[in-house]
């Protein structure tokens, strides 16, 4: 059941989110002829009308980059909102699934999205910015990352493994705080959406109480060398890892039994 | 097991506001019951609580025996007040969505219903009217082969001709297996098809009778009593 | 086309009636099939749990009877649909009786009256 809800979270989004991308992309390529012509550097020579149409293609990529990623908030938001709490939650809630299933499917299609949408940013930027010297210093730069690799070995991979599985939590604490705020916000009568704002700000603040007391004091001692520093490192990111593993799991577990015990569809 | 559905001393309350009282009720398989009553009776909140969209402050609810939940949500099909269809869908998808969730679901019906009356699988909900919208949800839930239908003012605001094509549907979809709850204040439209029914007045029960009993021996009809028996 | 039905008399009595009218009449002859109960019930537009009371009771009443597999059948028994014919007959006869009878005509009128009514019927084809 939970594949079926992935594929229908999955179409109703993808609408939005592929054009997008599309354009990006589109965009990124028309940018890189005019860089490639030289478009962008002012002189006399440069014919005027080719330069305005690079000028509003390079300003047009920006706000779509902007667009995207508020784009991703709104959509996210929305379709958690409408799916669950308007009208079509009569139809999501009827559905024989588990709440969980409701739940799990929306966060893993949140978390495609902001990783695709990521990608497709920072890809967009390298096919702007790719040519002959940045491939060079861009080889280089990848050089001197093995010889840090090897120099450090395992513990290095180790370093980066936690630091990805950390990203990777972090993001989905954060859409879980979403979805907690959205659910508390919604049992408020009127503005429901700023009742969500001000749920959602008020956990930020808690969780920033609770890392500052654990944290704070810390970083203070002597800088170290490299290798005693990844060692702190370490242990800083699990612990790091564990906060927002415990974080995530309160915020789901929170939606969860608001949706299960609390709902209550106009 | 031969009540689809049973009520045990089913309280709930909602801050400000006794929803039901103490309700205790049986329905029994293979019949087509009314569930009557004004509007702030505790209609809605009773056909919530059967749909797994509520749960009890007290008390117990029974859908074939369970409590309300996954499995019941199975052989349950529910057509609320609201049109509850994903906007954002075409009539195709929306078919194929219930077709790929529900295993009692009855594509080649389904079709069959939306070409008689008329309407493109590939329009998209969104611009379709308010009308047309009801009707697809209607012929949504009748195609699928439930064991309780749960009807919320199914005729409402249709014309005559729709109104008679949607009874016409209910009582050929029936069987023995199936049971048909309907919600409605068109009362007089509906209670030719009607076996029996369930009068709620402020979260209870006021009167639970066949409808041949009530002819029988109040000599009106079930439409007579109920303006009778709820005179403002 | 539904069946007019009133409301506030048990359903299953007037179909049972209609379908006795359609056997007098002849629509249904003796010894034909019926339609299922679901068909009938789609026709006359009612509960298939009413139309089934309705048989029921048209099966004790002895007009219809059925047949295991194959379905049910009117009565092959002529005599039967007679009396009950007549019945209906007696009950509208009855009837006009009574309201001739209170708008003040006396027997003898009745009948001449009737004999006229009869001929111009004839004669309007």
């Amino acid at each position: 059941m939970l594949g079926k809800l992935l594929k229908y979270e999955i179409k109703s989004t993808a609408r939005v989110f592929l054009p997008i991308y599309g354009l990006i992309i589109a965009l990124a390529l028309l940018n890189k002829f005019f860089i490639a012509n030289n478009t962008y550097v002012y002189s006399n020579s440069t014919n005027k009308a080719m330069q305005i149409a690079a000028t509003v293609s390079m300003m047009t990529y920006v706000a779509f980059i902007v667009a995207l990623f508020v784009v991703t908030l709104v959509v996210l938001i929305r379709r958690f909102y409408r799916n669950l709490l308007g009208d079509e939650g009569y139809l999501s809630f009827t559905l024989p699934v588990s709440i969980h299933s409701h739940i799990d499917s929306k966060l893993i299609v949140t978390f495609m999205w902001e990783a695709l949408s990521l990608i497709v940013a920072g890809f967009s930027i390298f096919i702007m910015t790719i040519n002959g010297n940045t491939m060079q210093s861009f080889s280089k730069f990848c050089m001197g990352i093995s010889e840090v690799y090897e120099k450090y070995g395992p513990l290095a991979h180790q370093l980066t493994a936690e630091a990805i599985i950390f990203v990777i939590l972090s993001m989905l604490a954060c859409i879980l705080q979403i979805y907690a705020s959205i659910v508390i916000g919604n049992l408020s009568g009127k503005h429901k959406m700023l009742a969500s704002f001000g749920v959602f700000i008020g956990f930020g603040i808690v969780q920033q109480i609770i890392l500052s007391n654990v944290y704070g004091g810390r970083f203070g001692k002597n800088i170290m060398d490299g290798e005693s520093f990844a060692y702190f490192m370490r242990t800083e990111l699990i612990s790091m890892i564990i906060f927002s593993l415990v974080f995530a799991a309160v915020f789901y577990f929170i939606t969860d039994w608001m949706l299960r015990k609390k709902l209550n569809i106009e | 097991m031969d009540n689809i559905m049973e009520c045990r001393n089913l309280v709930k309350y909602y801050p400000g506001c006794l929803a039901l009282n103490s309700v205790s009720l049986a329905v029994p398989k293979g019949q087509i019951v009314g569930l009557l009553g004004p509007n702030g009776s505790g209609k809605t909140t009773l056909i919530k609580l059967m749909n797994g969209l509520l749960t009890p402050t007290s008390g117990e609810i029974l859908v074939n025996g369970m409590k309300p939940g996954v499995e019941t949500k199975r052989i349950v099909s529910y057509l609320p007040e609201r049109t509850y269809l994903n906007d954002w869908m075409d009539v195709k998808t929306m078919t194929d969505f219930f077709g790929d969730f529900y295993k009692d679901f009855r594509k080649d019906k389904a079709y069959e219903m939306l070409q008689r009356l008329g309407i493109n699988p590939k329009d998209r909900l969104k611009t379709m009217s308010k009308g047309t919208k009801e009707k697809v949800q209607l012929i949504l839930v009748m195609s699928r082969e439930a064991e309780l239908y749960v009807l919320d003012e199914p005729i409402g605001g249709v014309d005559p001709a729709t109104r008679d094509y949607i009874l016409n549907t209910i009582i050929s979809n029936y069987s023995e297996n199936a049971t048909v709850i309907i919600s409605t204040h068109l009362i007089s439209d509906v209670e030719k098809i009607l076996d029996g029914v369930i009068f709620i007045n402020k979260g209870s029960i006021v009167l639970t009778s066949t409808v041949d009993d009530i002819r029988e021996n109040e000599g009106k009809s079930v439409d007579a009593l109920f303006r009778e028996v709820f005179k403002c | 086309m539904a069946w007019e039905l009133k409301s506030d008399r048990p359903i299953y009595a007037q179909l049972v009636e209609r379908i006795e009218l359609m056997v007098v009449s002849g629509l249904y002859p003796p010894g034909c099939k019926l339609p299922s109960v679901r068909d009938l019930a789609a026709e006359a537009a009612v509960n298939p749990n009413t139309m089934q009371r309705a048989m029921s009771q048209l099966e004790r009443s002895g007009l219809i009877f059925s047949q295991r597999t194959s379905g049910r059948f009117v009565t092959e028994d002529k005599e039967k649909i007679e009396e009950i014919k007549k019945s209906y007959a007696k009950e509208i006869s009855d009837e006009y009786l009574r309201r001739m009878y209170k708008l003040g005509f006396t027997s003898t009128q009745i009948a001449a009256f009737l004999d006229r009514m009869i001929e111009e019927s004839e004669q309007n084809g």
